[in-house]
């Protein structure tokens, strides 16, 4: 039974999106069924926050202990993460085409969001350019580290401080209530829970194959080492 | 850079003129920063190039948006939306021409092994940022009078123009020399600065820009001014926090 959770997760997912469709109410004044695209778009958003605060975490653990697999935990975060984020923004677009009639049209969320996806896209970028392991890890870390300061500030100060957006109230919205539909939130909080879980799943696994990748270079080093007189 | 000119001070000078050994950690740090921006400047003023790459920079991309826009190509109307986005974006790519040299420069001549002996990094950190914010404040200085000239961008509060171009362009000199350091050990220095640094620029670009909005409608939302100092703060707080690990092998 080691994968005993793995289908508990699959059961629960599968919940939530049977609840999205057949159980939770349409919200109020969206077009058609629109609304129920927030069971997927919210986790999606929710998610892509939380792996980018664990790659945060995980760097700041590197630059304490300097231990090269707390440097692949963070990678993977930002590699999952930056999966979740472009799910949050696809989802949203195709929402804001359905709501406001345009795929893209820098409301301050989509204006945000895409700053977050240029940032750790960046980060990527950032650790192909260096060759060095431990020097790759420092800079990297120190770039996630910033992410910490600049993504809670893109993700929650930009959008309410703007004086105008189309976009709906976050669930706990600014005057700090909860004002949804008891099912929509029972449905929302399974789905946020259910996708946060698979979330740390597919990291672990990504974690996994980083660190086997890296043996497998480390051990084809030494072989050529050998080989040689 | 393999002008002999362009050579930092010996690290035992910088340390003399830090007061050597003696004084407070206080006012040796302070000597140090100190000795850091005024090497910076000395250095700069022999060969003048971050300041010709920024000043041109700026001009040339000032004269392309003129000449694509024309004196009434952009209705009065919509001068409001469109004038002071413009003159960030100016801004923006001339600070990304120029400041990530800073330290390209010491990496690239071999001088940021002394340079680590000399200074404590915090300290060398707050020299950097105040040699990248006086070099955008000279060129705003030389830019900004000359963009309102020919893009006869109406001005009605000069507080606020000055505030935003004060606040901006600390906050640009805080993140790049943060973002410089990283990209200076890494590999195609020139093109990854600005992959790195407009994310986290961007943010201080939008309210800053509705900061000179402000100052041309002659009135601002609330919290702007507030938020784009705050963000100043928290890109500074993170930068002196963050350089000693950036800077240190």
């Amino acid at each position: 039974m080691r994968h005993f959770w793995h289908w508990l997760l699959w059961l629960w997912i599968a919940l939530a999106i049977a609840g999205a469709f057949l159980y939770a109410p349409l919200a109020k004044d969206f077009i058609g069924q629109s609304s129920r695209i927030l069971f997927f778009h919210v986790p999606m958003a929710w998610g892509s926050f939380v792996a980018f605060m664990t790659a945060g975490v995980w760097s700041l653990l590197y630059l304490g202990k300097r231990q090269l697999d707390h440097d692949r935990a963070a990678q993977a975060a930002v590699e999952v993460g930056l999966l979740f984020c472009v799910l949050a923004t696809v989802t949203g677009a195709m929402w804001a085409r359905v709501m406001w009639g345009a795929w893209w049209n820098w409301d301050p969320r989509q204006t945000s969001i895409a700053f977050v996806l240029v940032f750790y896209a960046a980060y990527l970028v950032l650790r192909g350019a260096i060759e060095d392991p431990d020097l790759r890890a420092r800079l990297a870390a120190a770039y996630a580290v910033f992410g910490l300061v600049v993504a809670p500030f893109l993700f929650f100060v930009l959008p309410r401080m703007a004086t105008f957006t189309l976009h709906p109230d976050a669930v706990v919205n600014t005057r700090g209530k909860v004002d949804v539909d008891a099912r929509m939130l029972q449905v929302l909080l399974v789905s946020a829970l259910g996708f946060n879980v698979f979330f740390f799943w597919l990291h672990r696994l990504r974690w996994r194959l980083l660190r086997l990748e890296a043996r497998r270079a480390a051990e084809g080093l030494t072989m050529m080492t050998e080989a040689q007189p | 850079m393999s002008a002999p000119g362009s050579l930092p001070l010996p690290a035992p000078r910088a340390a003399a003129m830090a007061g050597g050994e003696v004084g407070t950690p206080v006012r040796r740090w302070l000597g140090e920063a100190t000795a850091v921006f005024v090497k910076d400047w000395r250095t700069e003023l022999r060969t003048r190039h971050a300041l010709h790459t920024l000043l041109l920079f700026a001009v040339t991309t000032l004269i392309t948006v003129s000449m694509a826009l024309g004196p009434l190509g952009v209705s009065s109307g919509e001068r409001l939306a469109v004038l002071p986005a413009l003159l960030w974006i100016i801004l923006l790519f001339a600070a990304a021409a120029g400041l990530p040299r800073g330290f390209v420069q010491e990496e690239e001549t071999h001088t940021a092994t002394a340079l680590r002996l000399a200074a404590t990094p915090s300290a060398l950190f707050c020299g950097k940022t105040l040699y990248s914010a006086s070099l955008l404040l000279a060129l705003e200085a030389l830019l900004v009078p000359l963009y309102v000239a020919v893009m006869q961008l109406p001005v009605v509060s000069l507080g606020l123009l000055f505030a935003a171009l004060a606040a901006g362009g600390l906050g640009l000199a805080i993140g790049s020399t943060l973002l410089a350091a990283i990209v200076a050990q890494a590999q195609g220095r020139g093109a990854l600065f600005p992959i790195l640094a407009f994310p986290v620029l961007l943010p201080l670009l939008l309210l800053a820009v509705e900061l000179t909005r402000g100052a041309v409608a002659g009135s601002v939302g609330e919290g702007v001014l507030a938020n784009l100092l705050l963000y100043d703060g928290a890109l500074a707080v993170s930068g002196l926090m963050l350089f000693p690990i950036v800077w240190n092998p």
